[in-house]
């Protein structure tokens, strides 16, 4: 009797599992040092998977697409944990996420590589993803590599008319990257970087780090988050006139710095991030539908986020079933021509062509999202300084 | 202005390690007397701190929308401290006293949970994203500026490291009246020396312990608030990336022992700060990355060498 019943649990696990919807792993830095950029990422994932379950949901049979969210922290060590539970407790088909770099590559390396997952990140950049994998091909991201940020931060600058800098980074995977990137590419185009220190995160007082840097300059090149001891730093720099005019990048691009510092403070602050080109119709499709749902359609990996949501999703239907070794070779199918043109939201069209056996290219609204042999995509940045006590975004052409 | 007399040193190096200190050293205290009067090593005192600091903003921003005054955070922390005190008897109540005849591992690991339940807790309520405590930038003092100025010297110090020197001091003084003139901080210092040679002699050790968890909550509070005076931010990890400096404090100055407490905190406080300062050379004796390291290396080298301390506190 007692086996009976265990074989018939067992029986009933094992259909529930064969009839399961399609469900994709989505670890979100919802806590950490930067939760106020990851709130409108989140946002603009559950949008697309709406978007997609509204037009017909996956496969032909409309199953359902199912995001599955886990807190990455935007920490190595929660990043690991929650993808460990994502692949092996709900066996997510593929891994949307995490939003930093030194929490992507974690994961990957620990868990999703090993495990045979592909991971498309939301907004990882650091130049370091680009070539962590040795012979697979499982890593992917919607965002732009800071190899291109760091370089156009720097060209920023030399416009700006600054000839010398410091620079102070704190040590972590996303930051100690680009600012290695930003002092290479500023001491080519002529400029001087007077001190490069690494700093630790999320220390009370940074006094004795903005005085060591700031005997040497008035200008400072910052790459830190915001949450985790930017926003100190600032503050010690300005409080003691060290530093009076700041650069950096977009971990420090948060409404936060201005409602803490004070935007009196802070008329000498440029800071670049990802930005999208909001001419392209596939921009004017994006903005379409967030202004419907309420999202800030311009904010830093917003659009990303979604693109990349959509992507995952095309790509399981392209492969036509939700299984994970299929989704990376899709992955780059669906992205790049040749096929027809799909535009953020057409999840209907999308799905009409693959069915019929023909071919599509997404293009994304923060970019054409067309991954290259690493599984990088090109990107646009913005400049942001504070006018009117808020970030002004302007495109650097 | 780089040129002023000592200038880098005293303003960038010396005064910042001075307010880390004098925040190390109130957290200490608190840390030492539940290790010696209690016996075991709390790791919910830092979150303590913090949620003295979050209650601090919550009676600020309420006075503030209810009168339309904006009041001073010291004045705001203490009907917040009378808060947290209470919420701390009755943590102590119903979750560590059942634990009081258990193994020291136990409570510790108890101490842990307590951490955890605490900060998920301000997560919950506060939400995770930093809080403002204070806007804007705190500038330096004029007064004292222009007056430093005029003895060749130049001195920055803004008015929040002012209330909090001034503000430590006074708690320590304080303390020290307690502990050396009162019935209970007498009590309360048999208590942390032994045990069982206290309770034969007729004190009350569950009226020592109420007043441990009083007298190591105020001072916890008052390091929470002052640190968040500091950063001008609340988040919620800010008490705990305290607690391993403040039981380096603790340790150095000998367990169970509040002055030892105070003056480990100071110790490690500037042994962080200056040892960043260039003392050879241009370049920072140790790059400031590693600073954190410096308290530990200090607690490392007391542990192997003088365990029970500076002041002679207890060794285990």
């Amino acid at each position: 009797m007692k086996k009976t019943l265990l074989s018939t649990a067992a029986a009933m696990l094992c259909s529930t599992a064969a009839m399961a919807d399609v469900n994709i792993g989505n670890p979100l830095a919802l806590t950490g040092p930067i939760p106020d950029l990851v709130a409108p990422m989140a946002q603009a994932v559950d949008l697309a998977a709406k978007n997609i379950n509204d037009q017909g949901g996956m496969f032909a049979d409309g199953q359902a697409l199912n995001i599955i969210r886990a807190d990455s922290g935007c920490d190595p060590v929660a990043a690991v944990d929650a993808v460990t539970k994502l692949i092996n407790v709900n066996s997510v088909s593929a891994i949307l996420g995490p939003v930093c770099s030194g929490a992507a590559i974690a994961q990957a390396e620990s868990v999703s590589i090993p495990a045979g997952v592909t991971t498309l990140s939301v907004s990882a950049s650091s130049p370091a993803i680009s070539t962590m994998e040795d012979g697979t091909d499982l890593v992917f991201r919607a965002a732009a590599s800071d190899a291109y940020q760091g370089v156009a931060l720097a060209e920023l600058a030399i416009e700006q008319g600054i000839t010398e800098l410091a620079v102070s980074y704190a040590n972590d995977d996303y930051n100690a990257a680009i600012a290695g990137v930003f002092a290479e590419a500023f001491t080519a185009a002529g400029g001087t970087v007077t001190a490069n220190e690494a700093h630790e995160p999320s220390k009370a007082s940074y006094r004795s780090e903005v005085a060591t840097l700031g005997a040497t300059s008035d200008n400072l090149a910052l790459f830190a988050y915001y949450g985790s001891g930017g926003i100190t730093l600032m503050r010690n720099a300005l409080e003691t006139g060290a530093f009076s005019t700041f650069i950096g990048a977009d971990g420090m691009l948060s409404d936060e710095v201005i409602e803490q510092l004070g935007a009196e403070n802070m008329t000498n602050v440029t800071f670049t991030t990802a930005a999208s080109d909001d001419s392209t119709p596939a921009f004017g499709a994006w903005q379409a539908l967030a202004e419907g749902a309420g999202i800030p359609a311009g904010d830093p990996f917003v659009p990303n986020s979604y693109d990349a949501t959509f992507m995952l999703a095309l790509a399981i239907e392209k492969a036509g079933s939700d299984d994970r070794a299929s989704v990376s070779a899709a992955l780059r199918d669906i992205s790049s021509a040749p096929g027809e043109v799909i535009y953020p939201g057409e999840w209907e069209k999308a799905k009409a062509i693959l069915a019929d056996g023909g071919d599509i290219n997404y293009e994304g609204a923060a970019g054409n999202q067309d991954f290259d042999e690493n599984g990088d995509v090109a990107g646009l940045f913005s400049k942001s300084s504070v006018v009117d006590g808020a970030w002004a975004a302007e495109l650097i052409r | 202005m780089w040129d002023a007399f000592g200038f880098e040193f005293i303003n960038f190096y010396f005064i910042p390690g001075l307010v880390l200190g004098c925040i190390y050293a109130l957290g200490a205290i608190g840390i030492t007397l539940t290790f010696g009067i209690l016996r075991f090593a709390n790791f919910a005192h830092g979150e303590v701190m913090m949620s003295g600091a979050y209650l601090t903003w919550t009676v600020m921003a309420i006075i503030t929308s209810v009168l339309g005054i904006a009041v001073h955070p010291l004045v705001a922390a203490v009907p917040a401290g009378l808060i947290v005190i209470w919420l701390f008897l009755l943590t102590d109540k119903y979750f560590y006293k059942p634990f009081r005849k258990a193994d020291t591992i136990k409570v510790v690991m108890a101490s842990f949970g307590m951490m955890l339940i605490i900060r998920s807790a301000v997560q919950v309520i506060w939400g995770p994203n930093q809080l403002t405590f204070v806007q804007g930038i705190a500038k330096p003092n004029t007064v004292l500026q222009s007056f430093s100025q005029s003895i060749d010297m130049l001195l920055l110090i803004p008015n929040k490291h002012l209330f909090i020197f001034t503000g430590t001091i006074v708690i320590v003084i304080a303390l020290s009246y307690l502990l050396n003139r009162t019935r209970i901080g007498k009590a309360m210092r048999a208590v942390s020396d032994s045990p069982d040679l206290a309770h034969v002699t007729g004190i009350d050790v569950d009226q020592v312990i109420r007043a441990t968890w009083i007298v190591g909550g105020a001072c916890a509070m008052a390091a929470g608030v002052f640190l968040a005076m500091d950063i001008q931010m609340l988040e919620t990890t800010m008490g705990f990336r305290m607690l391993l400096p403040m039981f380096a404090a603790a340790i150095l100055g000998g367990i169970g022992k509040p002055y030892g407490a105070v003056f480990g905190g100071l110790v490690i406080g500037l042994a962080e700060e200056l040892s960043a300062y260039p003392w050879i050379g241009d370049a920072p004796l140790i790059s400031p990355g590693y600073k954190t390291g410096v308290a530990f290396a200090i607690m490392v080298i007391m542990l192997i060498v003088r365990p029970q301390g500076l002041f002679k506190g207890r060794s285990f």
